[in-house]
């Protein structure tokens, strides 16, 4: 009789043992993993192949406004020009030019507009032995001081590729000078960075806070 | 179970009474609810292995007929989890091609572009985060990866004193990695790409730990794409969608690069700091710099793993 009576203890404890479980399970009691916090998408910006401006071809190619490529819309054919410099030696420019960063170089050197711009005729562009270059043409121009740079432009290895490594299979497109550097303020602006990696682990996310 | 069956054996003669066969019954009943409820999650199991895949021979073992089939499989299992029907394809590496990347550290800015290019065009998981490519921050006239910050973040780049070095993938000519892998599931390939097959890949991560470069990543979790940002330009080696549990590293974009384009990280670079191309052409933009440059640095070459990445110099 004592034996029966603690076999029945042993299976009921058994029995509501599981139950528990059952409903342990059911229930989720111990809790689920909880759901990852999301994470906002990246801005297409940044996956964006676009060079960071047009050149003077490509704003003509594209049917952007070129209207500032137009020179005696306003200025007078023949008229010489004079340009007048502050105490500073900076080159004073008119307001309808107050778009341009006069620039190039860290010198002041390069502050006067015909050391490229030819005088006589403001569409074109020359080089300082005299040769009249076009204005989609830049880059013989800027190869002109820039030689190491042009060399290495020439070979592909300077600046943006984009297109097909292999020819036999494609183009490749070749940007010019003037597709990232502006010409009056040649050096390449600063940008904001795209986001970092973002940890999920809470202690890692901690020491990347702690960093900024 | 032998235990409850224990107190049964106790009088074998009498043979099983009714009222010991039902506590024996419902002890067994609640086990058995409490087993199932236990289980109730793998319900949620959604992209377990199919027969097909779990049958799929080894890659370099397929016929074209069976590689075919393979690619149709995932055709279909994208489409129905993506809803788009994707374009895959195996490819084969070129003849006479070795790829070869060069860095240009004078030009990068560290605007970090490049990481996100190459996640939208190999179809990374976004969450959580997979990158393939690590932006270090370097004080200027140091080359110490101890000193390197990838987790910048000021409100322009670059910043005064500092260089970025982008680190990803080196497809090294002495992979590590290669080596240590218990099942073949990653080799190098003719044209020089260190590739994984996703379906081969047991997920041991022996090859995370062999890179001296973190250039592999692992998937934690089910990989979560937004089905707009999906590439459907796929390859079998390359950037098909993978599964929770497999590795995934940098194959220089295959489904671009062996298709003769540059690679995503390469064109959506500002500076053009990033060139890319075929070493055994000696025309090659690669060539030209190696030829002529201040290539400075196969990382860590000390190790002896021979990168095809190599760090440049302008001036």
């Amino acid at each position: 009789m004592k034996g029966s009576s603690k076999e029945s203890l042993v299976l009921t404890g058994l029995t509501l043992a599981f139950l528990g479980l059952t409903a342990a399970f059911v229930f989720d009691l111990w809790g689920r993993i909880p759901a990852r916090e999301s994470l906002p998408l990246v801005d297409a910006s940044f996956t964006n192949t676009a060079t960071v401006r047009l050149s003077a071809g490509e704003l003509i190619r594209s049917d952007g406004d070129a209207s500032g490529l137009d020179c005696y819309a306003c200025h007078e054919r023949g008229k010489p020009l004079k340009l007048q410099f502050d105490a500073e030696n900076n080159v004073i420019l008119s307001k309808e030019h107050s778009d341009i960063v006069v620039g190039h170089g860290r010198h002041k050197r390069n502050n006067n507009c015909f050391n490229c711009h030819d005088e006589t005729n403001l569409e074109v562009l020359q080089t300082r032995d005299g040769h009249q270059v076009k204005l989609v043409d830049s880059s013989v121009l800027c190869g002109s001081c820039h030689g190491p740079t042009y060399r290495d432009w020439e070979a592909g290895v300077h600046g943006r590729t984009s297109g097909y490594w292999m020819r036999d299979l494609g183009e490749i497109d070749r940007k010019v000078c003037t597709s990232c550097h502006d010409p009056h303020s040649p050096a390449f602006p600063g940008r904001p960075p795209a986001p970092g990696p973002r940890s999920l682990h809470p202690i890692a996310k901690a020491s990347i806070e702690r960093a900024h | 179970m032998s235990d409850i069956h224990k107190p049964c054996a106790c009088s074998p003669d009498k043979g099983v009474s009714r009222r010991s066969f039902l506590r024996t019954s419902t002890v067994l009943a609640s086990g058995v609810a409490a087993l199932a409820a236990s289980l109730a999650p793998l319900r949620e199991l959604t992209d377990y292995t199919s027969i097909e895949q779990f049958m799929q021979k080894y890659y370099k073992e397929m016929t074209p007929q069976e590689m075919e089939k393979v690619l149709e499989r995932i055709t279909r299992e994208v489409e129905q989890h993506y809803k788009i029907r994707p374009h895959v394809k195996d490819y084969k590496p070129m003849d006479g091609v070795e790829f070869v990347y060069c860095l240009n550290l004078t030009r990068c800015i560290g605007c970090r572009k490049c990481v996100h290019a190459c996640v939208a065009e190999n179809n990374q998981s976004q969450n959580p985060e997979i990158q393939y490519i690590r932006v270090l921050k370097l004080p200027h006239g140091s080359l110490d990866m101890e000193k390197g910050d990838h987790n910048y973040a000021p409100s322009s780049v670059p910043e005064k004193g500092f260089f970025y070095m982008p680190v990803q993938c080196q497809q090294c000519k002495n992979p590590p990695c290669v080596k240590v892998c218990p099942v073949k599931a990653t080799w190098q390939e003719s044209d020089g790409i260190t590739v994984v097959d996703y379906d081969w890949c047991i997920g041991c991560r022996y090859c995370e730990a062999a890179c001296p470069y973190f250039a592999r990543r692992f998937n934690f979790t089910k990989p979560s794409i937004p089905k707009e940002r999906l590439n459907p330009n796929m390859s079998y080696l390359g950037n098909r969608p993978r599964k929770q549990g497999v590795m995934e590293k940098c194959h220089f974009c295959i489904q671009r690069t062996r298709a003769g384009k540059y690679p995503a990280c390469l064109e959506v670079c500002p500076t053009g700091a990033r060139k890319f191309g075929n070493i055994l052409d000696p025309e090659s933009e690669v060539s030209y710099i190696l030829r002529t440059k201040r290539v400075f640095i196969q990382l860590k070459e000390e190790l002896g793993t021979s990168p095809r990445f190599f760090y440049y110099f302008d001036v």
